[in-house]
Formats: structure tokens, sequence, C-alpha cells
């Protein structure tokens, strides 16, 4: 668990934990900024605006701890992986209907629009609707639906991640669910290429390969190595293996559903003390 | 004595006055897309009004070019060719010599230098 978890976990983890998503915190604090950017007419200015002045706020890429902090503390704004069976139960969590909306990464940078966010809240909707009624192709799903758009993330390759509105004092509120590759996402390639902590974590879980089901299995071409975002994944062509690097993945868990010889698993980042402070 | 690095990177300069309502183009947008990076977007200029002066089409919203990531950026100049009214240009980072990072105030880990002169292993 990281300091999430820790400090608004209440013994689980911070995403899964039922008093995050109590309706007062959704009006307080320094939540009800974010919340009301992002479900209102500022949602644009916010989030595109934030990724413009990316390259001002990190000079030095070996450098991106300002960055990290600010996007906490400031835009309070920041992602967290997710495996598909925590995906699952954060739907659960969560109250019907649920919006289903474009990909603002996608759509304001070119790319072919694909709706791929998931607000939580049912308040989120009838602010978007009003507020922004030119996004006329968003969908209102039922939980049955948005269930069914998880697991069909996780057979396409889109990587889930929650996203919070703010951290203060009386909680971290769950917000919206993206499902995104770091070809697209802008604040994954905030990651990948800057090293900004807070703009995606890595989830609670690494993957983890058993060596003699793999070595049976595909031999010269593995089927998972595509699904890997993050470059965690090596093969062998002398062992015909595939190895994980606990210390590059990112615990989605798209790896697993690759693999037809059910050789990946996902265990918990605990069991690697190493990770303690790698998020 | 504070070290300041920073990582060169071009910057895209975006006249946009001259670009106008970028929504209605984005051939940048496009020429970046294609050539790979994709660094180039576009956000609105304001948030737009609420209400019954609300906009009923994304089209209908003042937009402007926006950039990002542009680590990922290796000058091709496709954008700069793509705009119709040569609101883009693309400044170039002053080419640089790799730094030399200093783990222990007297090992610089540094083998060759430019004489040619090898740093390690020492002779002496």
């Amino acid at each position: 668990m990281c300091r999430y978890c820790v400090e608004y976990g209440g013994g689980t983890k911070w995403y899964l934990n039922p008093d995050n998503y109590r309706d007062e915190l959704y009006t307080s604090g320094a939540h009800e900024a974010t919340v009301k950017m992002l479900s209102g007419v500022q949602k644009n200015s916010f989030d595109v605006g934030a990724m413009s002045i990316a390259d001002e706020s990190a000079p030095d890429l070996y450098s991106t701890d300002s960055l990290s902090v600010g996007m906490e503390q400031m835009i309070g704004h920041g992602g967290q992986v997710v495996p598909l069976e925590d995906a699952l139960k954060i739907i659960d969590l969560c109250r019907e209907p649920f919006l289903l909306m474009h990909c603002a990464c996608r759509r304001y940078f070119g790319k072919t629009d694909i709706l791929r966010c998931l607000y939580l809240w049912p308040q989120v909707i009838e602010t978007a609707l009003k507020e922004r009624p030119w996004e006329k192709d968003s969908r209102i799903l039922s939980k049955e639906e948005a269930k069914e758009f998880e697991i069909d993330c996780d057979k396409k390759g889109f990587l889930h991640s929650i996203w919070h509105a703010a951290v203060d004092t009386d909680g971290i509120l769950p917000m919206v669910m993206c499902h995104c590759t770091a070809t697209d996402c802008i604040p994954t390639k905030f990651r990948v290429s800057y090293g900004v902590i807070n703009a995606q974590r890595k989830g609670e879980y690494v993957a983890e390969v058993d060596l003699a089901k793999c070595k049976e299995g595909c031999k010269e071409y593995p089927a998972c190595m595509h699904r890997c975002q993050f470059g965690a994944m090596r093969y062998s062509p002398v062992e015909r293996v595939m190895y994980i690097d606990p210390q590059a993945c990112f615990g989605c868990g798209l790896c697993r559903p690759a693999c037809p010889y059910g050789a990946i698993k996902l265990v918990d980042r605990s069991s690697y003390p190493s990770l303690v402070d790698n998020w | 004595m504070e070290y300041t690095h920073i990582t060169p990177r071009p910057v895209i300069h975006v006249d946009e006055e001259a670009c106008g309502n970028a929504i209605l183009c984005l051939k940048c947008v496009k020429a970046c897309l294609e050539a790979g990076p994709n660094c180039i977007g576009f956000m609105n200029t304001e948030p737009p009004p609420v209400g019954e002066n609300a906009p009923q089409r994304l089209e209908d919203i003042p937009h402007k070019i926006i950039s990002t990531v542009m680590v990922n950026c290796n000058g091709c100049g496709k954008c700069v060719e793509a705009c119709p009214k040569g609101a883009l240009t693309l400044e170039m980072p002053e080419p640089q010599v790799p730094t030399v990072r200093v783990q222990r105030s007297d090992i610089i880990f540094c083998f060759t230098l430019r004489d040619g002169t090898k740093t390690f292993p020492r002779d002496d």
C-alpha cells in the first residue's frame, strides 16, 4: 500500500474504502473544486490546460518531484492503475448510473474518438449534461453495463486506472475510471516520460510468470508481450520464456488473459520488500 | 552551488491571432499525429458560457493550439509545413554537449576526455 492507503485506506485500499465514497466528500474541502471543474464547463481548461503547461513545469526531466506535488496539492487530480477485479469492485461500491464519455487525451490530440472515461458519481451526469450540451456522444450506463465495459476494456488491452478528485484531510475521493494506453494517455506519458509519480501511480499488484508453464507454452512468439504498456516484459530467446521486471511492472494485469497457458498471475505488491516505496 | 539542469527540447510557438479558431483547421495536430510524436493538441481559449448561450457543437467553441510532452519531438517541422496560415514556429534548442554527472566530489564518471585521455584505469 502506498501513502494513500495508509492514510485513507481504513484497512483496505483507498479506492475500496466505502468511506471515500461518502456523499459529503463530494461537496467538501478540496474535492469540491476538482469535482466542479471535471464535471462542468471548465473540464477542458482543467485537463487539457494542465497538459499544456507540463513542459514549463518540468524543465529538468531528472527532477520532477515538484510537478508531482503540484498535481496532488494544486491540481487535485491523479490516477492509480487497478486490475480488472478491483475495477469491478469499484463499480460495485458506486451508485448507478455511470457516465461514459470521450477521452480528452484522444479527442484533443487528434486521435479517433472512443468512449473511455467512466464517471462514478450520478451527480456528475446532471452537471455534465447541463453545462456541456455539445457532448452528445456521452452514454449513461447501468451497473451491469459498466461492468461489461470494464471486461471489454480488459479484453481489448486498455488498462484501468482510478482517478481521484483531490486528497484532503477528510479523505481521497475516487471520481472517474479511465481506460487507456501509455501511447495515448497524456498523464501516463507524464509518468513514463517525466517520472511524475502522482500523474499515474503504479497499482497494488505486480505480475509474476510461472517459468515452467511459460517454457512449455508460446516459445518463439510470446502472446503476452504486446499487452504491456510499461516495458516490464522481457523475452529471453535462449530460455524462450518471458521475464517480468517487478520494478517496472505497473500491476495492471493486462498480460494475464493474453497468456494461453495460464502462466501469469498477479501477486500483492507487498510481497517484494524492495517495492515498498516504488509507486 | 545549486545545480539546475534543463532537459533540451523543441518549443512550439503559436501566433493565436493568425491561427484563428484552431478547431476549424487542426492540420498541425493531424501532421504531428501522423509523424508520430503526437505532441500537438487543442483546447478551448476559455470555458464556454452556460445556459441559454451554451454552444451546441464543439466547433462553435473557440479553440487554440497547445503542445505537450515535447521531449518526444525531434523537430521534423511537419506541423509548421502543414499550417496554411504560417501561425506556427518551431524553436529548436541549442545543441548541447552531454553533461558530466558527478557522483562523488573526487571522481568524475566520464572516462574519455576530448583530447583522448582515459581517466580510468589510472596508470599510476
